[in-house]
């Protein structure tokens, strides 16, 4: 391929997912900044293995780039540390069947959850392991489908469902919690 | 179907990924079970929550015209504009958001515009007395411009009476000034619950609004301000 042509296709397939790019990067890194230099490098790779991408469909494999660029950062002591992240602390990463584990938690805290607010459900969601708050951040506020997010975070689709079902369980505990010592401290 | 079964598949029930057959064993498990239909209703109240209080983030502007130039289509009208037209154009607004210091400088180039209303954003103790030092030389490079500061999480802390930067002066009477020169400085009433803060450790010259971050938003949305961060 020729440079311009390289480029036309570049530009056409891989430009328009910046805001994605960014979004996902954004919630990955927890950080404006270093979210940019995440969407920045990882569009630079993009470009340098643009050739390799055949027949897939570029939104998820750029997403996918994006992902390792942010964790790779991550690991390397960039961005927030993820030491406080809420763990499941009782079972290992697929050691369970989906939803069978975390038990539901029922009414009455329907009321704490349908009265979050934005900055609750934002630390919350901050607060959840990174397998979580990804599978999370991609299902709800990206609406990709559970093949897509497999797609992009590299895991089984099985996986992916169960990721997102402890992850709901996990939010919802801690919506609760967050509500409740609002309660005790008015 | 019992409810252990139900409970493994209610998520993808509700994100539509389950399979007919499942889906109807479900919906008919969900019909004859009230505590299985409770959790179904939480799980609803959840999605909504998330999805009422996120969304895309969108790239910033200065980021987009970036990759646009270096990965599109080189265009004639793409290449860079002069030094002068990266404050000034189309990339103004994300520099303003980018940097205090640029908005100061674009408001001295264009004297000629409306005054405009800026938000400072602070959320982190750390940046507090950075941020009230460009607050500072904005207010000199732009006069005329409004103000307002919202604080929230660790950004309150210099709003709690008694507070000192880190000369070990007193931010009280600095507070004092900047509101005498018309800025506003506001406090999220989340974050003092959050942190078990009562109303009256807030000194007198700062106000409380429910949320800062619904409040920085509401400034944008419906008062017109623009956003500013350190």
């Amino acid at each position: 391929m020729t440079d311009a042509v390289t480029r036309e296709r570049f530009e056409r397939l891989l430009l328009p997912h910046m805001d994605a790019a960014y979004s996902l990067a954004r919630w990955l890194m927890r950080h404006d900044a270093l979210a940019e230099e995440a969407v920045q490098e990882a569009y630079l790779r993009a470009f340098r293995f643009f050739e390799s991408m055949r027949g897939e469909e570029a939104r998820p494999w750029l997403l996918g780039i994006v992902r390792n660029v942010c964790y790779t950062a991550l690991q390397q002591g960039r961005g927030t540390a993820a030491c406080d992240a809420f763990e499941d602390e009782r079972h290992g990463e697929d050691a369970v069947a989906p939803g069978a584990v975390v038990s539901f938690p029922i009414n009455p805290e329907l009321a704490a959850i349908e009265s979050a607010d934005r900055e609750l459900v934002h630390r919350s969601l901050d607060a959840l392991a990174d397998e979580f708050r990804e599978a999370l951040v991609l299902r709800e506020i990206h609406g990709y489908s559970y093949r897509e997010i497999a797609t992009i975070v590299g895991a089984p689709i099985g996986t992916v469902m169960s990721r997102i079902s402890r992850g709901r369980r996990l939010l919802q505990r801690l919506l609760a919690d967050g509500i409740e010592r609002k309660d005790t401290a008015a | 179907m019992n409810c252990r079964d139900a409970a493994k598949i209610m998520d993808a029930y509700a994100d539509g990924e389950l399979e007919l057959a499942n889906a109807v064993a479900l919906e008919e498990h969900l019909n004859v079970c009230q505590r299985c239909r409770g959790i179904e209703r939480n799980l609803g109240a959840l999605r909504g929550a998330v999805q009422a209080h996120t969304g895309l983030e969108r790239a910033p502007a200065e980021l987009r015209g970036r990759l646009t130039q270096q990965f599109g289509v080189q265009r004639k009208e793409d290449r860079p504009a002069p030094r002068r037209g990266l404050l000034l154009g189309a990339f103004a607004m994300s520099a303003l958001a980018l940097l205090g210091s640029a908005a100061a400088l674009n408001l001295a180039l264009h004297p000629a515009r409306a005054a405009p209303k800026i938000v400072y954003h602070i959320n982190n103790s750390d940046t507090a007395g950075a941020a009230l030092r460009t607050l500072n030389n904005h207010l000199e490079a732009a006069p005329g411009i409004k103000v307002v500061v919202v604080a929230h999480n660790d950004g309150i802390d210099f709003l709690l009476d008694g507070a000192r930067d880190d000369k070990g002066q007193l931010f009280a009477p600095i507070v004092r000034r900047f509101r005498e020169r018309g800025v506003e400085f506001r406090v999220c009433q989340n974050t003092l619950t959050r942190r078990k803060i009562e109303t009256r450790a807030i000194i007198p010259d700062a106000a409380l609004v429910p949320s800062g971050i619904a409040e920085i938003g509401r400034l944008q949305s419906e008062e017109g301000y623009v956003y500013t961060r350190l």
